[in-house]
């Protein structure tokens, strides 16, 4: 008998499972695949390596910039695809230790739902039953494929099957200006990839500050990426992606196509009918404890559909857990960063100037080019960015921010615990930032306020 | 020469008054006989003229100040004369400074010299508790809402130490909420932040209103005297009510002849159901002295005549004037004074000394008209006994030969203090007054 049974190893269950472990619960781990999900083996981790490789890359042919000469710069693509497989092999085998240390029990094997029984959710593989107090589905979600015509006959990549390409591919097509189009996008066509995006909305990254959406995009067209926006693909011809544009018929062909257009939830195959699970457009429905329609099942990650970031599943995970073992905790969604590890980097947290003026928040806002911080024109040679602090009119809260320019990503997290912990224009003025670093733009951009 | 501008005396048991408003204000051009400022009593409201013509050079005390009697509270005079030499002449002010005084050496969260903020605009807690403007600051260094917090200082005034406990075990606020906190009085209501912090979306309703959703008002000086009042006499004496019902057909029947002979034109004899019982009341005091006394501690006083007080309700508060000498009026006599001494008591007019509680020998007070079935009324020390009038409630009885009907019954009850006064002649006391309602037998005069 188990305290809690976990469906699925990606971020979300990996991570709950080695906190349940170590909380004392008893728990076991299901993993059919390998563990770390689509994060660790399909996403975040992969793709992440690999655009180290491309940022270096651009870093060597743009080293004259920083007086270092450099001859015969060459991306060696099967190289960088070698070293990206065996950083996912390192870390998914982490991931394994981990669990084991804290005594997390993982099986390697399909599990199935199989009902409800004195209380207890049976938990069925081929070989044993499970029974377990409290069950954590942690499913994930899968690349979806939108009903476009010709879409059966087509040779197309989702993020899976990109990232086992051999060989570089000489034209990309990438239908979907998300995160994961970008990011390949940027990739590829750092490498040498010629790019085309077709984004079916105004802008790419919807959801992202479109100031800043704006200035990447812009930076990735001198990469050479061609967008087209506004663009609704109608039919799929072999190669060749027919759109409609402005009233317009066009098209492009490429060599290789990627089909970005989001995520869907997993919900079906492993049984999760015999519970009855409320599910809301076709993701499990959870409270803010991360609890279910029923008291003994739990759901973390993408397959609530919320926020399909592995950050924000590996919190639900904890969340899920802490209220399992009896301590009540609250899921919260308003400070969860995101990031696009493009060069360069985007990252962001809180509410969008947007997304204020559409909930009718009455907002101020200041705005620093990244240029404004020492250590950033030391290490960007003819580059730019810019930080974008939005505040509460009133209270002077920080509500958002967000920044274009390296390494955004890195510094973030700081504008997520300022808006979780509701910090004010005020008391952020009194932090004391390390100088000369690029995070002092924050600082800088606070005193605006 | 300045002239001062005096807090006259309106009556012996009169101390302190309050100021209502000022109707001049510092510089004004006044003329003797312009009215300065208004201010009450605890029976009525004044106006003070100027006696002198000139500046309104200074005031000494603002509206609603409780100003004791002679001080001098403006100054009159020509511009460029000197008012300091008025000012240390206030004896009010002299001692209202040595009390604070003594209050902040007393606590021990009010260091001296630090300026404690005056009472009033301190949101209270608790009844009269406070926070000293350390714990104060504190709290909200701490993101305490120190509204909730009890307090161990002087008078239940919440002090550091007693905001260090709450810290260790209320929620912690961010400072988004705390500021909303302060703000509206909100408190938190749930923990949803990180690590069990208080969100601004965690606030919720308060407990403690926030200082815009009311007003303190001083007490006027009748509402401090009723508070003491009241509540000494709770506290100082053993006081429990009897209650007893009489059958007042007799009495409404002579109420209806009053009317008619009135309609009539044969009679100007207004008299009430309340002035019947007083009659009643006053009789039966008549034949049972122990209740017609003072008891003041370790003797007894036993008035040989009834003076009778009369609870009135006034817009001012309540207030209890006496008829003295009661046992010696009329009927018509005792109803002509009873509405009298009401009357000036609404107008303001009554005498002070008609006022006081030591003034009566017994009281009753009528809240029947009200259509009150039960209550127990509060002594009015040193009298040892006090008669509530409730209304009139239609029972069933035996109306004689066996027959059963409807019956109209007054209720009676009687809180007396037992130190003075034992159960027994309590009650053999509201018997008699029952018996003399039931046996009424009156003539119209």
């Amino acid at each position: 008998m188990y305290d809690v049974g976990i469906i699925g190893g990606g971020p979300a269950g990996y991570v709950a499972a080695e906190h349940a472990a170590q909380k004392g619960l008893k728990v076991v781990l299901f993993e059919q695949k390998k563990l770390g999900g689509v994060c660790l083996n399909e996403g975040c981790i992969p793709t992440k390596t690999l655009l180290y490789s491309a940022k270096l890359y651009e870093y060597a042919r743009e080293a004259s910039k920083y007086g270092i000469a450099v001859s015969g710069v060459e991306a060696d693509f099967g190289k960088i695809m070698e070293r990206k497989n065996k950083v996912v092999a390192k870390l998914v085998a982490g991931i394994a230790a981990s669990l084991k240390k804290y005594g997390a029990e993982v099986v390697n094997k399909k599990v199935t739902i199989a009902g409800q029984k004195e209380g207890m959710i049976q938990l069925q593989t081929d070989e044993q039953m499970y029974a377990c107090k409290n069950i954590l589905i942690c499913t994930g979600s899968e690349a979806s494929i939108p009903p476009i015509k010709g879409i059966e006959s087509a040779t197309f990549l989702t993020n899976r099957e990109i990232l086992s390409l051999t060989q570089l591919p000489n034209t990309l097509t990438i239908i979907g200006g998300g995160v994961v189009g970008i990011e390949f996008a940027s990739f590829f066509a750092t490498l040498g990839t010629r790019v085309t995006v077709v984004e079916m909305l105004p802008e790419i990254l919807g959801g992202l500050d479109e100031e800043i959406s704006v200035m990447l995009r812009n930076e990735l067209s001198k990469k050479g990426i061609v967008f087209h926006l506004n663009a609704r693909v109608t039919e799929i011809k072999g190669n060749e992606v027919i759109f409609e544009k402005d009233g317009k018929t066009e098209s492009v062909t490429s060599s290789a196509l990627l089909m970005s257009v989001g995520r869907k939830p997993v919900i079906h195959g492993f049984g999760l009918e015999t519970l009855g699970v409320e599910i809301v457009r076709g993701a499990i429905k959870i409270d803010s404890h991360c609890r279910t329609n029923l008291p003994n099942v739990y759901a973390a990650g993408d397959v609530t559909g919320f926020s399909m970031l592995a950050h924000t599943a590996s919190r639900e995970g904890d969340v899920a857990i802490n209220n399992i073992a009896g301590y009540k905790d609250t899921m919260r969604y308003q400070a969860i960063p995101s990031v696009v590890y493009t060069h360069p980097e985007v990252a962001s947290a809180g509410l969008t100037e947007q997304e204020c003026k559409k909930q009718g928040i009455a907002y101020k806002i200041a705005k620093l080019p990244m240029t404004y911080s020492g250590r950033f024109v030391a290490e960007n040679e003819g580059k730019n960015g810019l930080c974008k602090i939005i505040a509460g009119q009133r209270y002077g809260e920080i509500l958002g921010v967000h920044m274009i320019g390296n390494p955004s990503s890195e510094m973030i997290y700081g504008a997520s615990m300022a808006i979780e912990c509701q910090l004010r224009v005020k008391e952020l003025k009194e932090i004391v930032f390390p100088h000369p670093t690029v995070s002092e733009i924050l600082k800088e951009t606070i005193f605006e306020l | 020469m300045a002239t001062a501008v005096i807090m006259p005396r309106q009556g012996q048991s009169v101390e302190t008054c309050i100021i209502g408003e000022w109707l001049k204000k510092k510089g004004d051009a006044v003329k003797a006989g312009d009215v300065l400022c208004t201010y009450e009593t605890d029976k009525a409201s004044f106006e003070l003229t100027a006696e002198a013509e000139g500046i309104l050079l200074e005031i000494f005390y603002q509206a609603g100040d409780e100003v004791p009697i002679l001080s001098t509270i403006a100054v009159i005079g020509q511009p460029g004369e000197n008012v300091e030499s008025f000012r240390t002449s206030i004896p009010g002010e002299e001692k209202s400074a040595q009390e604070s005084k003594k209050t902040e050496e007393k606590s021990p969260s009010s260091p001296a010299g630090e300026k404690d903020t005056p009472s009033p605009s301190v949101p209270s807690i608790a009844e009269g508790a406070t926070i000293s403007p350390r714990a104060r600051k504190m709290a909200e260094q701490l993101g305490i809402a120190w509204q909730t917090i009890k307090g161990s200082g002087p008078s239940g005034r919440i002090i550091e130490k007693d905001v260090l406990e709450a810290s260790e075990t209320q929620p912690r606020m961010t400072p988004l909420a705390r500021q909303i906190a302060e703000e509206t009085g909100k408190i938190p209501v749930s923990t949803q932040g990180p690590g069990g912090m208080a969100l601004h979306t965690d606030l919720g309703d308060a407990v403690y209103p926030a200082s815009d959703e009311f007003e303190d008002k001083k007490l006027s000086n009748i509402r401090r005297l009723i508070a003491r009042a009241m509540h000494e006499s709770l506290q100082q004496s053993a006081q429990l009510t009897h209650h007893m019902s009489a059958d007042v057909r007799k009495l409404l029947a002579f109420r209806q002849e009053c009317k008619k002979a009135m309609e009539q034109g044969n009679s100007n004899a207004n008299i009430t159901i309340n002035d019947m019982i007083c009659f009643c009341v006053i009789k039966a005091l008549k034949t049972m002295p122990e209740v017609n006394a003072h008891f003041l501690g370790d003797v007894q006083r036993f008035f040989k005549q009834v003076h009778l007080g009369i609870a009135v309700d006034t817009p001012r508060g309540l207030m209890v004037p006496v008829v003295r000498n009661a046992g010696n009026l009329s009927l018509l006599q005792l109803s002509i004074q009873i509405k009298n001494l009401a009357d000036a008591c609404r107008k303001g007019s009554i005498d002070p000394a008609l006022i006081q509680s030591t003034a009566a020998t017994f009281t009753v007070t009528n809240l029947g008209n009200y259509g009150v079935e039960m209550f127990t009324p509060v002594l009015n020390l040193p009298q040892v006994a006090i008669l509530g009038v409730n209304t009139i409630i239609h029972r069933p009885a035996d109306t004689g030969n066996g027959v059963w009907g409807f019956v109209p019954f007054i209720g009676l009850s009687l809180t007396y203090d037992h130190r003075a006064l034992d159960g027994g002649p309590a009650t053999l006391f509201l018997r008699e007054i029952k018996n003399n309602i039931e046996n009424w037998n009156e003539k119209i005069e």
